[in-house]
């Protein structure tokens, strides 16, 4: 067996060498991506969004207000102007992400105690932006209040720690656990890299095995293998296997060794994952393949589909715990949801393994669930005929 | 050249008769755009994070902290799942993934408030998911403004009148408002910019079918040995439309009975999205047809085209901010006809823009259907040659 298995793997290595697009789609599209994520999120949480300042009043207290806004992290504004329509065009044109707007009498009115409004308009289909600004904005809205009330009690003498003890007797202190700086990249990049490169995984591995059929190779790979299914299958696969770990551990260096992104679990341990989520990607392509046996492009067409999804079901963007149930019931077959929770856990958290057991078990299964299915690729080697 | 009406019409029959009888082709080119959006649509419907459990570390125990915990649970975006005696509990809790926030009050929490004093309550968010960090954070610091302005007017400062009082609450009143998608959801937010990429995926991915089709079949040639072949303009012409036309059909699907369906945004007057359409699906088209050409096997526009959706997502700068994408990337984005189409639909549809809002989007894909259409031609002009050259074609 050992002997098919070598002799089907340089088989497998020449044929690598002749097609020249299975080499881009293993090396640079995987090295790409990385490259690409990881530079677009460098900045990890978006700042100086641009935004506009619709200032009717201009007093000098709605200057020094603004120019308190101006200091935020995330608040850059590109324009300044006293109509509200000019800002909300610019808003419709996609050059801001929010309007600021202090209305005409807001001074006035704020020092004869007739409580102004002033208000803020944030472009919600460009969500992380207008989150984003949302949040300083509301922070800066409430802050003029305050300071307004603060202005008072230090004039009626009031100690500085009275008066926050008045104004904010209560106050919050967040910790976003493992990634204290809201670095979009360490749950973006840190996902979608490995994602596109198990999907690689998924593709390439339906590509490999079908190609055979379609050259109508199948029977002279299956008398190479001596019949035996298990061993066609490694000996195909198995350069794949270790191309695709070493460029996982490559991905795995450049976060968390390069980049410095949080890993509690050290390195090798989550190379150990990465390795585990090349092989039941590869399961998972195989089952497609065992779904259509033969049939490469349906068994290609149902990796892409179902792979390009796995992306939203993952829930590393939208919580999957946010969807429907049956929604989150299908996630679970999908190598790269698996591979989240145990990032998560493990190099996010640094958590016991035994708390994903479950996910770990998982990604297992997915790899081992083809020999249950072995009976109909060795039919379709017997069998089956490449079909247009 | 004689008569270029009549060869068009052909190449377009013939490519419509093909299309129809391929089941591979047609799995991208109709069940693709017809299943996925609806798919995506389901997937986001819930919109938000709802009542995401959390759980409590009272170490306070007093009436105040209780109210503190009520009024976090009342919240629409968190639930109180569980009480913990202390952190180590807690922890344990997060550790198994059946909450994902902790509150911690402590133990000083009600004794600081009565002496005048701040008090600091402790919010640990998981951050599997950056939107339950957002929803948690979101509950609790309203939680604790409204408190605070409750014991500022009641027990630090004396009012006579309720208008004074109110006055004291709120020195300066703020309105908080989400444009175009009030709800501040991710459905509406995400699948705009997904149809249009679901657009240019499932046309790539058609043309591609069809052309690593005619070259194994016509043995290398992008093109069928008939005459009818022969003139180029002819040939662009007619295979442009044939996918033109049914992705316009798919494009009123999405932006009309899709976007009905599931509640998303509709602003967009029809002769706007009609003037939109017509460029992207144009610059889709003839970018399909050229990049098609480098493909030589019918499964090979499967591994070109399918991992490009997701980083071209991002491209798009709706997901991740247009205005923090490097230069690079946006020169990279821009040669991709759903950077501008995502963009400029979102405005349209999503924000009521008209054309001319949108023109630099517009320009930009005028633009590349014109370049994109000129290297299809010559693509096809060279391919013609060769078939010519081979005298398969005559």
């Amino acid at each position: 067996m050992l002997k098919s298995i070598w002799i089907i793997s340089r088989r497998e290595l020449r044929a690598f060498g002749r097609r020249p697009i299975f080499l881009v789609i293993m090396f640079l599209a995987p090295l790409g991506f990385l490259w690409l994520f990881t530079s677009l999120m460098q900045a990890g949480l978006p700042t100086k969004l641009p935004a506009a300042l619709v200032d009717e009043d201009d007093t000098h207290v709605t200057r020094q207000l603004t120019r308190i806004l101006g200091t935020m992290e995330e608040t850059h504004f590109v324009m300044q102007t006293k109509s509200f329509t000019e800002a909300r065009q610019a808003m419709q044109r996609g050059e801001i992400y929010g309007i600021f707007r202090i209305p005409k009498g807001t001074t006035e009115a704020a020092l004869t105690q007739r409580q102004p409004v002033i208000s803020f308009y944030t472009n919600d289909t460009y969500y992380v932006a207008a989150s984003l600004l949302m949040k300083d904005m509301r922070k800066m809205s409430e802050m003029a209040g305050l300071a307004m009330t603060r202005a008072t009690m230090r004039a009626q003498g009031f100690r500085d720690d009275q008066i926050m003890g008045t104004l904010q007797p209560i106050v919050v202190e967040s910790h976003p656990l493992g990634n204290p700086y809201l670095n979009y990249s360490v749950v973006l990049s840190n996902l979608i890299v490995p994602g596109l490169l198990m999907l690689v995984v998924m593709l390439t591995t339906s590509y490999s095995l079908g190609i055979e059929w379609k050259r109508g190779r199948q029977k002279h790979l299956y008398r190479i293998g001596r019949g035996n299914i298990s061993a066609i299958v490694l000996g195909k696969l198995l350069p794949q296997t270790l191309l695709y770990t070493l460029i996982f551990w490559l991905i795995d260096l450049v976060f968390y060794s390069y980049l410095q992104f949080p890993c509690q679990c050290g390195i090798p341990r989550m190379m150990l994952w990465g390795f585990l989520a090349v092989l039941s990607s590869q399961g998972f392509g195989l089952l497609m393949f065992e779904a259509f046996p033969g049939q490469m492009r349906m068994a290609m067409s149902a990796c892409s589909l179902l792979g390009v999804m796995q992306f939203s079901l993952a829930g590393f963007s939208f919580p999957v715990s946010a969807m429907d149930a049956p929604f989150q019931w299908l996630s679970n077959i999908f190598p790269l949801h698996h591979y989240f929770l145990i990032y998560v856990n493990q190099c996010l958290n640094g958590y016991h393994i035994s708390y994903v057991w479950t996910n770990v078990a998982a990604l297992v299964a997915i790899f081992l669930l083809p020999q249950l299915f072995s009976f109909r690729l060795r039919n379709a080697f017997l069998y089956k005929e490449y079909k247009a | 050249m004689i008569r270029p009406s009549f060869p068009i019409l052909h190449v377009w029959w013939d490519e419509f008769c093909e299309l129809v009888k391929d089941e591979g082709i047609l799995i991208f080119v109709i069940l693709l755009p017809l299943a996925y959006p609806l798919l995506y649509a389901m997937i986001y419907n819930t919109e938000t994070q709802r009542e995401l459990p959390i759980c409590v570390v009272d170490d306070c125990m007093t009436a105040r902290s209780r109210d503190l915990i009520r009024r976090v649970d009342a919240t629409p975006e968190v639930g109180v799942a569980a009480h913990c005696i202390n952190m180590d509990e807690a922890q344990e809790l997060m550790r198994r993934r059946q909450v994902f926030g902790i509150l911690r009050i402590p133990r000083e929490f009600d004794m600081q408030l009565w002496r005048g004093e701040q008090t600091v309550v402790g919010l640990y968010s998981d951050l599997t998911s950056m939107l339950y960090y957002k929803v948690e954070y979101l509950a609790v610091i309203n939680v604790a403004q409204e408190l605070n302005r409750n014991i500022k007017v009641r027990e630090h400062q004396q009012h006579t009148t309720a208008r004074e009082e109110q006055l004291a609450r709120w020195p300066i009143r703020f309105e908080e408002v989400k444009m175009y998608n009030p709800a501040g959801g991710f459905a509406a937010f995400l699948i705009p910019p997904v149809l249009m990429l679901i657009l240019q995926q499932a046309l790539c991915l058609g043309v591609g079918m069809s052309m690593g089709r005619s070259r194994e079949r016509f043995r290398g040639l992008v093109i069928p040995p008939t005459r009818h072949y022969k003139n180029t303009l002819a040939v662009v012409l007619g295979k442009g439309l044939v996918h033109f036309l049914i992705f316009m059909l798919m494009g009123f699907y999405m932006a009309v009975c899709v976007t009905r369906w599931f509640g998303l945004p509709q602003q967009g007057h029809f002769l706007d999205l009609l003037g939109f359409f017509v460029p992207y699906l144009l610059a889709c088209t003839y970018m399909a047809i050229f990049w098609s050409s480098f493909i030589f096997r019918r499964e090979d526009c499967i591994l070109l085209f399918v991992f490009m959706s997701v980083p071209l997502l991002f491209l798009t700068g709706v997901s991740w901010p247009g205005a923090s994408v490097p230069p690079l990337w946006k020169v990279v984005g821009s040669v991709f006809p759903s950077t501008w189409g995502a963009n400029a639909y979102v405005r349209i549809q999503g924000m009521g823009a008209s054309l001319g809002d949108c023109r630099q989007e517009l320009m930009m894909l005028w633009r590349l259907a014109g370049i994109y259409f000129l290297l299809s031609c010559f693509m096809y002009l060279f391919e013609i040659r060769r078939a010519v050259g081979r005298s398969v074609l005559r």
